[in-house]
């Protein structure tokens, strides 16, 4: 059986044990589900702050029609100083997102499929998505794409902060790869960005506060749904703690 | 230091590419013959007095020559290339320090508007209020000259003396050489000067004697005179320079196909909300407690 927080009826702000399961992910907390733990939320906040402050701070000086977004840190020479540093903090978090989000990003069939069926069916009419789990297979090409994509930033990131260290070839290499996958990341950003907000309610909260509601999961990832439901992906740790009848921090209730 | 603000050619990371002067002016050139150096390094004391620089601690590199390569506190280097020719060894004097290329590889790299400009007399300079220091022009610049100072954060090169220049003097380098190796004037009379010469050479027993002013970025405002033309190499001079390749793919095609992508997604994510809306669990909120797992 899955870790259920016993609260009747819609859980109250501040209840420990709600504060408690948000901690964790793959619970159902009242009429929700927590999807992303806490660390998990710190893990991608931290990701992409770093990421729009190297963004923000490289685009003036990749182009001049961004040149406006120099005055948000007072000038092009800041945004020289902060860019490398930014992109050093992006890299630096994206390497602990990477393995702490690594079990569930395996490519399998069903992603395979998911693909399949976008490429072959016009519209969201006659999909069948009842094989989804945790993560789609956009969402896992996601995680794969901006891996890679940060690896290729710093490496030639670090060409162009010490570009007398390397030949004038690989200096021209690397300014080419750094845009281009810059460019790859911005417009995937953008889409992400879509997605997570305007095209799909109810997932910013997943990044915000942790929990989606279980017609949200139902509808984006039948079966990640219906294994949290049956226990299939509930925590050790909650379900011990369970079996003593509390979760951690929470107090005796006066009835 | 930018003065003749009215005379600008061309400025760095100008989304209008290139800018006209108020008025015409005739380019500028210095004239080098290398073949009548003796290294005394006059120019280079001329060069450190003239624009202030600090002095830099000198580097024993087997030849005469004062530093290995030029320096942000050193614009201006003799390179002693030395070379065994039948009948003994040769110095290829060569007077090292920013060429003024008409296309100037170093601007077309620069992300700052405004930190490289080209007068209309064909300078190019930095401008150290413009300046962020991001060194890409290390890597457009075909001769490899800018230099990065730690001490200020911004790229430092000869300026031809642009202050000089635009009050009627010559370069301190060319006031200070004893040899009558160094000339200035307009580009115009410089290689008329240096045609002359190149031909009284052939004529004096160096067959491959020719000018160097290179092509591949359109000529610089420094004409020099080489006794073996034919292998510039031998002087370290590049035998084609140009403006990298990648670094006018780089700022020409990917730059703008970049701003339409990122604009483009922006638009593509607006239309598709409009044409097909959100993908919503609404509705279904309310009774979800008592649905079966399956």
């Amino acid at each position: 059986m899955s870790t259920v927080v016993p609260t009747a009826g819609p859980h109250l702000p501040g209840d420990p044990a709600v504060i408690v399961a948000r901690r964790y992910e793959d619970v159902v907390v009242g009429h929700e589900i927590a999807r992303h733990s806490l660390l998990s939320r710190f893990s991608h906040w931290a990701v992409a702050v770093s990421f729009v402050v190297a963004a923000l701070t490289g685009m003036p000086i990749w182009s001049p029609v961004f040149g406006w977004m120099a005055n948000l840190f007072g000038g092009l020479t800041v945004c020289r100083l902060v860019h490398p540093w930014a992109g050093f903090a992006f890299v630096l978090f994206s390497i602990e997102r990477f393995f702490q989000w690594l079990p569930d990003m395996h490519m399998k069939d069903p992603d395979v499929d998911w693909f399949r069926q976008r490429a072959t069916k016009k519209g969201r009419a006659g999909v069948d998505d009842s094989r989804v789990g945790k993560y789609n297979g956009g969402q896992k090409l996601y995680f794969w794409a901006v891996s890679l994509g940060a690896i290729g930033l710093l490496l030639t990131g670090l060409v162009m902060w010490f570009p007398l260290r390397f030949p004038p070839i690989v200096r021209e290499l690397s300014f080419l790869i750094h845009d281009f996958t810059f460019i790859c990341f911005a417009v995937s950003l953008v889409i992400h960005i879509y997605l997570s907000t305007a095209a799909e309610p109810g997932t910013f909260v997943s990044m915000s506060r942790g929990t989606v509601t279980q017609a949200w999961a139902r509808l984006h990832h039948p079966r990640w749904y219906r294994e949290v439901l049956s226990g299939e992906r509930s925590r050790e740790v909650l379900s011990g703690e369970r079996a003593g009848g509390k979760l951690p921090g929470e107090r005796p209730r006066e009835t | 230091m930018t003065v003749q603000s009215l005379e600008i050619r061309r400025s760095s990371a100008s989304v209008w590419g290139s800018l006209s002067g108020a008025r015409t002016v005739p380019t500028v050139s210095k004239y080098i013959d290398t073949t009548t150096c003796i290294g005394c390094k006059a120019c280079e004391v001329a060069c450190q007095e003239w624009n202030d620089l600090r002095p830099v601690a000198t580097e024993q590199v087997g030849t005469y020559q004062t530093l290995p390569t030029l320096d942000a506190q050193y614009w201006n280097l003799i390179r002693f290339n030395e070379r065994d020719f039948e009948g003994g060894l040769a110095w290829l004097m060569r007077k090292d320090q920013c060429m003024h290329c008409d296309e100037p590889g170093c601007l077309a790299a620069c992300p700052a508007p405004g930190a490289i400009v080209q007068y209309s007399n064909g300078i190019v300079d930095v401008n150290p209020d413009q300046c962020i220091g991001c060194r890409y022009c290390e890597t457009g610049c075909p001769f490899d000259v800018p230099r990065f100072s730690r001490t200020t954060g911004k790229m430092a090169k000869c300026t031809l003396c642009v202050d000089r220049v635009s009050v009627g003097l010559e370069p301190a380098c060319v006031k200070a050489c004893p040899t009558g190796c160094l000339h200035f004037g307009t580009k115009e009379d410089m290689l008329v000067m240096a045609h002359i010469r190149v031909d009284q050479l052939k004529k004096d027993g160096f067959a491959q004697a020719a000018l160097y002013d290179p092509a591949g970025v359109n000529g610089t405002s420094v004409v020099t005179i080489l006794a073996h033309g034919d292998h510039p190499e031998w002087y370290g001079l590049p035998a084609n320079p140009h403006v990298p390749i990648l670094v006018k793919v780089w700022k020409k095609f990917l730059r703008p196909f970049g701003g339409i992508a990122i604009i483009g997604a922006v638009f593509g994510v607006v239309a598709h909300y409009m044409r097909h809306g959100p993908k919503s669990a609404f509705g279904a909120d309310q009774d979800d407690s008592n649905l079966p797992l399956a």
